[in-house]
């Protein structure tokens, strides 16, 4: 434990401790003022039947942002160190590969939960700027903030995957992007061919789309919550082997 | 009392005996295999606590891949290696604690202060508190560090990135430091820098270090091992190397001696092997003379000149280098 914990704090500094991390901040608080802004527009229109939560997190604009998030959060993570050599004097150390995974993950994970932190101000700010009551129940808030975190977690783990496949960051991104865009597509395929066909339920139970409304309309789920909670385990668990592939190697 | 002894498991009487002989390390028909390249054939030699070996060796002649093997970064396709009587595969961890590694070419955290790296470093092979405060100090003194710790590793040259290095295989008091090539790529002032702090070292750890550079080892070192396509071709202390080698016995003889004479002469001595013979322009002959290797002549050469009483003005044995007995070792032809 007190190895992960030297391991989650080192990485979590270069996310913390150089201008990186904050310009993805910066450009994460872009994104939800602008959707956030645009939103509102539309209330202002016309009278709308849906909440304010989940109009703005069913926004086309949402997924555009959201899913180039892990890329650059996670890129990094394994292909550098690849690159470098330092994975070498980190794994010669006293330390377990799992210790080294994981740290990974949950330092990239915290800094993934931080970007959310300025969509909540935007929220709980709405009705001290606007003096009206919020067009929202908080239970709506808690669901959208519960999925994403939950989508992050799985997300996430597929960048950390991504990344300890390469040794270049460019093309770890590139891979996460990939794999991301196709789980995106999955929940898509209902939308596109119906739920007539035979795989409809299966492409429902991953759709994060799906899951996304639901939540952001304060329904709470607990599939999607072992979906992602054991996707992201099974992903973490094939980027533990993926490091120590030079062992089991022929 | 044998029926007992014979009760106890293998690896218990190994690791015992280790600690019996005092040996560091103990490798024993190791093998690794990179798909159908075979990177290292069965090798075995031993280190004893205190020593400063040697590991020589072509680029490509496994020296690297038999140090990640040691250091649990490659595991072995076959064979078994202890260090400090663990064994390095199922007891990993236990020879990582023991172990002080810098790897070739020194990969940094470069966006890393040098303080702050070992900070790291150190909590990571266990140490905290005034104990790691304490010996950040001490490791910043000895690898002449204290000057550039609040500096970015990034902005180091390479001399002091590969103290940096050094200090992160020391920082814990490993009972073995491995440091592959620690001299690759420095100045000549450099070199001799790194070269007076490895001796300091050996005074207090074993140390396993891999190099082409010759003239190195024989100034550090006091055991050389030397291998070539993945094999041992010598395990031995640089002295004994160079005594027992081919070249080493030639023996030069500049008389004033009738050629034909003389080479009847000398050939009758039993471990000479061959002999040749030239005029030399002022009136004296030069006889080069081979011997078995670990025999000396040269008493019996200067006998027999004065028996014959043949004016001797030169008798001498071709001192060979640790260089030659590499080339010899490791030629391709």
């Amino acid at each position: 434990m007190r190895i992960f914990r030297i391991l989650y704090f080192k990485e979590l500094k270069t996310y913390f401790l150089t201008p990186f991390g904050w310009l993805i901040l910066a450009f994460a608080a872009l994104m939800q003022g602008l959707i956030l802004s645009t939103t509102l527009e539309a209330f202002e229109n016309q009278a709308q039947s849906e909440s304010l939560i989940y109009l703005n997190f069913t926004s086309p604009f949402f997924w555009f942002y959201f899913l180039f998030l892990f890329p650059v959060l996670t890129m990094r993570l394994f292909s550098e160190e690849n690159r470098s050599g330092t994975l070498e004097g980190l794994l010669t150390a006293p330390v377990r590969t799992w210790q080294v995974v994981f740290s990974k993950f949950c330092a990239a994970y915290t800094a993934f939960a931080f970007l959310w932190i300025p969509a909540i101000i935007h929220f709980k700010l709405f009705t001290t700027i606007t003096d009206i009551p919020p067009p929202f129940a908080p239970g709506e808030l808690y669901g959208a903030m519960i999925i994403i975190m939950l989508m992050g977690a799985l997300f996430t783990a597929f960048g950390c995957l991504a990344s300890a496949l390469t040794s270049s960051q460019i093309i770890a991104g590139v891979v996460c992007v990939g794999i991301l865009f196709v789980h995106f597509l999955l929940g898509l395929v209902t939308t596109f061919f119906g739920d007539q066909i035979a795989a409809a339920p299966l492409f429902d139970f991953v759709s994060s789309q799906n899951h996304l409304r639901d939540f952001s309309r304060g329904l709470l789920d607990s599939r999607p919550l072992a979906y992602y909670l054991c996707s992201a385990s099974f992903i973490l668990f094939l980027t533990h082997h993926l490091l120590d592939y030079r062992r089991w190697k022929p | 009392m044998a029926l007992a002894s014979a009760h106890t498991s293998t690896s218990q009487s190994l690791s015992s005996d280790s600690i019996k002989k005092n040996r560091m390390i103990e490798i024993s028909n190791l093998s690794k295999n990179y798909g159908r390249h075979r990177a290292v054939d069965q090798i075995s030699f031993e280190v004893a606590r205190g020593e400063i070996v040697g590991f020589l060796g072509p680029n490509g002649a496994g020296k690297t891949t038999t140090l990640r093997m040691l250091t649990g970064f490659l595991p072995p396709s076959s064979g078994a290696a202890r260090i400090a009587g663990k064994d390095i595969f199922r007891e990993s961890l236990e020879v990582r604690k023991r172990i002080g590694y810098m790897p070739e070419n020194v990969p940094l955290y470069t966006e890393m202060r040098v303080k702050e790296y070992l900070r790291f470093r150190g909590a990571l092979r266990g140490l905290s508190g005034s104990r790691l405060r304490k010996r950040m100090g001490e490791v910043l003194e000895t690898c002449g560090l204290t000057e550039v710790r609040r500096k970015m590793i990034k902005t180091l040259s390479k001399g002091y990135r590969q103290r940096v290095g050094l200090a992160d295989a020391l920082i814990h008091e490993p009972d073995l430091l491995i440091l592959d090539e620690p001299t690759n790529g420095l100045d000549p002032n450099q070199i001799r820098a790194i070269r007076s702090l490895i001796q300091n070292l050996g005074q207090k750890h074993t140390i396993l270090l891999s190099t082409h550079i010759l003239s190195e080892v024989e100034m550090t070192c006091n055991k050389v091992v030397i291998i070539d396509g993945g094999k041992i071709k010598a395990a031995d202390t640089p002295t004994k190397l160079v005594n027992s080698m081919r070249r080493a016995g030639r023996v030069t003889v500049e008389m004033q001696a009738p050629i034909p004479e003389a080479e009847i002469a000398i050939t009758s001595f039993e471990e000479v092997t061959k002999i040749t013979s030239e005029s030399l322009q002022d009136g004296w002959n030069r006889f080069t003379v081979f011997v078995a290797p670990h025999t000396d002549t040269r008493a019996k050469l200067g006998n027999l000149a004065s028996q014959k009483s043949w004016p001797l003005r030169s008798l001498s044995r071709r001192v060979g280098t640790l260089e030659e007995v590499f080339v010899e070792l490791t030629r391709k032809d």
